[in-house]
């Protein structure tokens, strides 16, 4: 009981570790892997993420040269970041906003 | 009558309000000693609402009966101490509201709350006698049970029952549901009987047992702080201090069984209690 | 005598894991435990017949989010066994990290929960304190917090550069800091050996007789850890598995706090021999053939029996989590002892439920 009683009083001087959340943000590291974005202008909508994502949640069209991608089903590992032969594709150091509804991106080319 | 009605407002009123405040700081001193920054003070308000606007549900008619009684012992307790009446009358009145609390978990047929109830029974059964013995000790000090004679006593009463206020500290950590005897219930649901009495209990009847615990917890804080009673700053004082340690005692230690408060509260309790006591009475 | 049935999960506080347990009480004393599985079977074995083996990696991390990078360091090596890859020392190291900083997070994660079954919850909080920083070190170096994604067939995806191995050895310098504080507590305190001095004693010959693995068995006395046959980089690196004789559930914890204390050793150890190099070597062909492989989890031993027949998805990957191997200790260790020791004792194999029933 004596053992813990310098910790909780240390902890009582120094304050709490705890951030206030939606008022506070701590910035994100660098390295992170968040939301994944592709610069459609680049694309060449070889399918290659679609081929190669473990989550299945890439779809590319070649015929309409569209590139679909569900962000609530995607798990962030970066696999079609790595393979992509036009490195198009990265991924934004946070996560996207919290959304009721799993939403679809679709981007198409610039015809 | 005019003095008796405004008495009997204070009673009724500072329950609520400063039940409520102190568990609100409680909540937040609890938050800083484990770095965390806690909810608003008025957190146990706001809690309380939300549960009386919800659904009434009930079990039987038995538990709606025991929380309606429950909250009216604690209630009367309180105001019998804001009276100034005899002690025994309010330590037996609060008895009977604790009582009538396990009587309630035990109407339902869940193991849960049924354990709890056991548990909570064993922890009255543990806790009363010294409670008792600190109503004596007083008697014994102040030759009254009035609250009204210990008012008007001069010294304070810790300096002579140093040991009994100690007794009375075990008291005050079962009665207030704090580690290491928050065995019956624990605040946050985390043990294994998930929220032990109170399990069964839901909605608007478990926001009246949150007020019931309110009166409990300003009664319990009374009593402590008549081990004082020279003026109003020396009670309020005495009370916030014994209050803190309990906290502090709180964060610092686990929970432990029931079989260990029993043998550990009445060995040391009774025993600091009578000692203190005998000293008192024999030298 | 007083007999009633309670229901111990599949939902309950003091369980973060979907696992039930029946209890029979009489007058508090547990006098039988049935344990009820299959809250959370995913089929993820059965996802091998639908994706390739590359896309096998992220699937078997996710088998358990607290052990992620050793499912997928195991499932890796069963890979490169198969198909005789060899894979770059500095990557090896980088598992190596990985792999610690995994059970440094998951071993102090064990401890909060540890403390909340016997109700301490300011020490509960103040050791996912801890556990924060070392979640911080994970995304800064692999990118995720938890479930990190580094590890491919091969190799790893992501290098660090000197800067922040610099700043792993600066950030695991304040976690020891910070655990050797809180050690007297889990050591000595008066109230945490009253809880957990004595109770659910697991002697070496039970332990070895029900085939306990981990913590758990080392606990018992059985200096026996799979780190020891040298995987990844651990053949290069000096340590020792930790032991402790008593075989109750303080043992257990005293286990584990000795492994954070190895782990930040182990790490400090990498970072310091960190070779330089390729950490990914190049994955040509399909898989042909069959391999056990095994790797040390923060609970204890992991298995992966995969079989290929060189299409392009395995034929067979088959798991054995280190709970599915604890489970019959606990059914052993949990008649007999008071209801209010139920959740001590069950937290004290460390349950993971999802990593049970992949």
């Amino acid at each position: 009981m004596f053992k813990m009683t310098p910790q909780i009083l240390r902890n009582l001087i120094s304050g709490p570790a705890t951030r206030a959340y939606p008022r506070q943000i701590r910035p994100p590291f660098p390295a992170t892997r968040g939301r994944l974005v592709n610069d459609i202008a680049q694309c060449n909508f070889c399918g290659a993420c679609a081929v190669k994502c473990p989550s299945v949640c890439i779809e590319v069209d070649r015929h309409l040269s569209r590139w679909s991608f569900a962000p609530h089903i995607c798990v962030c590992c970066g696999v079609c970041v790595e393979i992509c032969p036009r490195h198009c594709l990265r991924q934004e150091p946070a996560t996207g906003p919290p959304a009721a509804q799993k939403e679809m991106v679709a981007l198409d080319a610039k015809s | 009558m005019n003095h008796a009605l405004i008495i009997l407002g204070i009673g009724l009123v500072a329950g609520p309000l400063l039940g409520g405040l102190a568990g609100g700081l409680d909540r937040i001193v609890t938050a800083r000693l484990q770095a965390r920054t806690g909810p608003p003070v008025w957190q146990p308000y706001y809690d309380v609402i939300k549960l009386m606007a919800k659904e009434l549900v009930v079990v039987n008619g038995w538990q709606a009966f025991c929380v309606y009684s429950y909250l009216f012992a604690s209630m009367l307790a309180l105001i019998l101490f804001v009276m100034q009446s005899d002690l025994l009358l309010i330590l037996f009145t609060q008895a009977l509201g604790a009582v009538f609390l396990a009587m309630g978990a035990l109407a339902s047929t869940s193991p849960y709350s049924q354990v709890g109830a056991h548990r909570e029974l064993l922890q009255i059964l543990t806790y009363e006698p010294l409670l008792f013995l600190v109503g004596v000790g007083i008697f014994l000090e102040t030759g009254s049970f009035k609250i009204s004679v210990v008012m008007q006593w001069k010294d304070p009463l810790i300096l002579k029952l140093p040991l009994l206020f100690a007794a009375l500290g075990y008291v005050m950590i079962i009665k207030l549901r704090k580690s290491p005897f928050d065995l019956a219930a624990s605040h946050h649901a985390h043990q294994e009987l998930v929220r032990g009495v109170f399990t069964d209990f839901s909605g608007p009847l478990l926001g009246m047992i949150e007020i019931g615990h309110w009166y409990d917890t300003v009664l319990i804080l009374g009593i402590c702080s008549l081990f004082w009673a020279t003026g109003p700053v020396p009670m309020a004082a005495l009370a916030a201090a014994a209050y803190a340690t309990i906290i502090l005692i709180d964060n610092a230690a686990a929970r432990l069984n029931w079989r260990w408060m029993l043998g550990h509260v009445w060995a040391m309790g009774l025993a600091l209690a009578l000692v203190n006591l005998i000293c008192r009475h024999q030298g | 005598m007083r007999t009633s049935v309670i229901p111990f999960g599949p939902q309950h506080p003091v369980l973060p894991e979907p696992l039930q347990l029946k209890l029979t009480v009489e007058d508090e004393v547990i006098t039988e435990a049935v344990p009820a599985l299959g809250y959370v079977h995913r089929g993820l074995e059965a996802l091998a017949q639908n994706r390739d083996f590359h896309q096998m990696v992220q699937v078997t991390e996710r088998v358990c989010g607290i052990c992620s990078v050793l499912h997928a360091i195991c499932y890796c090596q069963g890979l490169e066994d198969i198909m005789g890859i060899t894979v770059p020392p500095r990557a090896r190291y980088l598992r190596v990290i990985w792999g610690e900083l995994l059970r440094l997070h998951s071993h102090l994660l064990w401890m909060g929960l540890f403390a909340d079954s016997f109700g301490f919850e300011s020490l509960f909080m103040q050791l996912w304190k801890i556990r924060e920083r070392v979640l911080d070190i994970q995304e800064a170096t692999t990118g995720n917090r938890v479930i990190s994604g580094t590890i491919r067939v091969g190799g790893v995806s992501r290098d660090m550069d000197a800067r922040q191995v610099h700043w792993i050895a600066d950030q695991l310098t304040w976690v020891a800091h910070q655990v050797r504080q809180i050690e007297p507590v889990l050591r000595e305190d008066f109230t945490i050996r009253r809880r957990t001095e004595g109770k659910g004693v697991l002697t070496s010959a039970q332990a070895r007789e029900l085939g306990a693995v981990g913590p758990v068995l080392r606990a018992s006395g059985i200096a026996q850890d799979i780190r020891q046959t040298g995987y990844a980089a651990y053949g290069e690196l000096d340590f020792e598995p930790v032991t402790a004789t008593a075989g109750d559930c303080h043992a257990r914890c005293m286990v584990r706090l000795g492994e954070i204390d190895q782990s930040i050793d182990l790490i400090h150890q990498a970072l310091d021999r960190l070779p330089g190099g390729d950490i990914r070597s190049e994955v040509r062909g399909r898989p042909q053939g069959e391999t056990l492989m095994r790797v040390e989890q923060p609970r204890g031993e992991v298995v992966y029996y995969i079989r290929a027949d060189g299409g392009k998805t395995l034929s067979r990957v088959r798991i054995r989590t280190p709970t599915f191997a604890n489970i019959p200790v606990l059914v052993k260790l949990l008649p007999g002892i008071f209801l209010s020791d139920v959740p001590v004792v069950v937290l004290s194999i460390d349950p993971c439920v999802s990593c049970l029933e992949r």
